[in-house]
């Protein structure tokens, strides 16, 4: 059987600007597919091209089987609903008229007269049925829309936006809503921007980037952050929560890069530092830490380089020289206010080595206040620069660069 | 806000028939010679008959400008409808597609030429509207598509156009200004039974709105969500705009330019009956006919003998209401 909807390798262009380039993908029936991609990528253009009311320059857009200028409008709507990213209305109508519109394609006298609350019961609001249109919500209009587009009874469902005007709760609601008519076998075709919504929500993902497919597939697959930092221009980091992989981005400074930085840390104590100086573009290295510790794992979602112990292990030799070698790579070395034992005392040896061998150490005053092992004393003798909080130290980093120049 | 029929199109639309029909009544009774309602039965049931005064009073003068009032504002008021909701503008009236203005033309034309009133000056008028018509049509036509806004635009210039067209040609014949001064302001007064035939053409143009409700209804969302839900926008569109226009070239070439029926009844309609078409249009079309015929009615007795130009009267009665839903803000 031909899949729902297939494009091969189509141009669209407004006038002589081309919008789409050589895109080619399928939906099978009962597929769920999410449209991803920057502003301007094409994503609205594709869906209208799926919905025949944008005709493709070149290649095909096929609905099942069937390019779609060989329908008529009725019929498409028929097959194709879908649910604008803006939609108002002037006029003082009520909700059941609104709704009834959506059954307009499947003739006369279509609509029963309980389908309307039937189909807003299907959403949760029944009750929203005898209030007039220009009352409600944004949140209410948006699922009144969706209601007319479920009147017409298509197999596939294309959505733009649905959740750009809702907060959280009515965007969850959304998704929750979609997942379940798609399981209930409709198909889905929905543009959105947020991602981490897009990786819980959808069979698979279409990543569009001016104007062509970057990626298509498993959103695991798709949203890896180098594809992400391709086409946004953002880093993006991939963490697991409580049994979830979820994306933070932040924006990629496309300036050179800001010199290196080791991060003496441990037990959470270095993880909004190396976060801040990551961002600024820095390169940063840390260690030496035990794997599983809060810092470690934060260090491995940011990508940095690391000097890694076995769990609750003292620091051995391999990691100590380790530790050193990125040291002497580092423009400077950072002690947290990280508590000090003997599992982690050599730490502080190989800062006060670095020190020696010429590489400038500013630590947080906190260190010395949480030192157990009792060597943090050869810090304060030695010519380590001192701050008071991480605030003040991270301050102090970030203008490093401005207090040398100027 | 509170409707009368916001149950259902029948209790609205017999309302408003009745009205329509008190209003008939009205209007065929009242004037310098007053019928009562008795005499009224008897001479309809008598049909016109030669030598009898009141007779000829009621078939021959009454009775052809009662029902040429009522068809012109019964079409204006459909006219208004479907341009206001096609154009999805609530200021707009039959009268920015340009059609009235290359009507008053062709109608200018005639007088000044001193053809007889009828058929040539109406015959004329119904070309020059249809012109105009045809003229905005090809200007706002790109690609297969009739661009709304264009066509607004284009409607408007050209109005413009035949108006100074019109002045041109009143300055050149000035002894015909009274005449074309008097037909642009519009009037009933003298109008016969051809009169009649010719309204009667908008009959089957107020009806074929009456199929496209639902597509109306729909059109409200705009022109690319009506696609999405499988109307055919342009075939559609075409379609309405050409009853419009029609309309608008019959009414004012029987009638002259009267204003604000067209502008102010789909408004006060909607008030009544929400925006729905399958109420709206059947009911703006009685209120369109009533407004016009009392309108008419109050031209020719409020200060009898003489008579108001009934485009002043409904101007009267319709810019202080429009005024005051205006002022209603989004309630227009």
């Amino acid at each position: 059987m031909a899949p729902l909807v297939s494009l091969r390798d189509v141009d669209f262009a407004y006038e002589e600007r081309l919008v789409l380039r050589r895109v080619s993908f399928e939906l099978e029936a009962g597929e769920s597919i999410g449209i991803v991609g920057p502003n301007g990528s094409g994503k609205s253009t594709l869906v209208d091209l799926v919905d025949g009311i944008l005709r493709p320059r070149a290649g095909e857009v096929l609905v099942n089987g069937l390019p779609t200028g060989k329908y008529r409008r009725r019929d498409m709507a028929r097959e194709v609903a879908l649910v604008p990213q803006h939609f108002d209305l002037d006029f003082d109508l009520a909700v059941r008229e609104v709704v009834e519109m959506g059954a307009y394609c499947r003739g006369k006298g279509a609509a029963a007269c309980d389908d309307a609350e039937r189909t807003l019961a299907r959403l949760g609001v029944a009750d929203l049925v005898n209030r007039r249109f220009s009352e409600l919500s944004g949140g209410e209009k948006q699922l009144v829309v969706l209601a007319q587009a479920l009147m017409q009874r298509a197999p596939l469902l294309l959505l733009d936006e649905p959740a750009s005007a809702l907060d959280v709760s009515h965007q969850l609601r959304l998704f929750d809503l979609l997942q379940e008519l798609n399981c209930g076998g409709l198909s889905v075709l929905c543009i959105l921007h947020d991602l981490n919504l897009a990786l819980h929500y959808f069979d698979k993902l279409l990543v569009l980037s001016d104007g062509g497919v970057a990626a298509f597939g498993p959103p695991d697959d798709v949203l890896r952050p180098e594809i992400l930092e391709a086409v946004y221009g953002v880093r993006a980091y991939m963490h697991r929560h409580a049994g979830r992989t979820y994306l933070t981005f932040s924006p990629r400074l496309r300036s050179k890069r800001r010199g290196r930085i080791h991060v003496v840390c441990g037990g959470g104590t270095g993880a909004g530092l190396m976060r801040e100086l990551v961002d600024a573009g820095y390169e940063v290295s840390a260690g030496a830490l035990n794997a599983l510790d809060t810092d470690e794992e934060t260090g491995r979602e940011l990508g940095l380089q690391m000097a890694v112990e076995a769990p609750f292990s003292p620091v051995g030799d391999e990691a100590h020289a380790e530790n050193l070698e990125l040291m002497r790579a580092a423009d400077l070395v950072v002690v947290t206010a990280v508590p000090v034992s003997h599992g982690n005392a050599r730490n502080i040896g190989a800062a006060l080595e670095a020190l020696g061998e010429g590489t400038p150490v500013w630590a947080d005053e906190g260190v010395r206040a949480n030192d157990f092992a009792g060597v943090t004393d050869g810090l304060a003798d030695a010519d380590v620069r001192f701050f008071d909080g991480e605030a003040d130290l991270v301050a102090a980093v970030l203008g490093r660069d401005t207090a040398a120049t100027s | 806000m509170t409707r009368i029929a916001r149950t259902g199109t029948w209790p609205g639309v017999l309302l408003a028939a009745g009205v329509l029909a008190a209003c008939l009544v009205l209007a065929l009774a009242l004037g310098p010679v007053s019928l009562s309602i008795g005499r009224l039965w008897e001479l309809v049931t008598a049909g016109p008959v030669q030598g009898d005064l009141e007779n000829a009073i009621f078939w021959q003068i009454r009775m052809p400008r009662v029902l040429v009032a009522s068809l012109v504002g019964a079409a204006l008021a459909v006219a208004g409808v479907v341009l206001q909701d096609l154009f999805l503008n609530p200021l707009t009236d039959p009268y920015v597609t340009g059609v009235s203005s290359g009507a008053a033309l062709g109608a200018t034309i005639g007088i000044v030429l001193h053809l007889s009133n009828l058929p040539w000056t109406t015959v004329l008028a119904i070309v020059g509207g249809l012109g105009t018509l045809v003229l905005v049509w090809m200007a706002a036509r790109r690609r297969g598509r009739i661009d709304i806004f264009v066509l607004l635009l284009a409607g408007v210039t050209i109005s413009y156009l035949a108006s100074a067209v019109v002045t041109v040609l009143m300055i050149r014949a000035s002894q015909d200004m009274y005449a074309i001064v008097y037909w642009l302001m519009g009037s009933f007064s003298g109008r016969g039974w051809p009169d009649v035939e010719i309204a009667l053409f908008a009959i089957p143009f107020m009806i074929v709105p009456l199929f496209f409700t639902r597509e109306m209804d729909i059109l409200l969302q705009g022109e690319k969500r009506a696609l999405e839900l499988g109307v055919e926008v342009e075939r559609t569109k075409r379609l309405l705009l050409v009853t419009a226009g029609v309309l608008t070239a019959l009414a004012v070439s029987v009638s002259g330019i009267i204003g604000f029926v067209g502008l102010v009844v789909p408004h006060i309609v909607r008030l009544l009956v929400g925006p729905g078409h399958r109420s709206l249009l059947p009911v703006s079309l009685l209120v369109g006919a009533s407004m016009m015929v009392v309108a008419d009615l109050l031209s020719r007795t409020v200060i009898s003998p003489n008579e108001i130009p009934v485009g002043v009267v409904t101007t009267f009665v319709g810019a202080p209401l429009f005024v005051y839903l205006l002022r209603r803000g989004r309630g227009v």
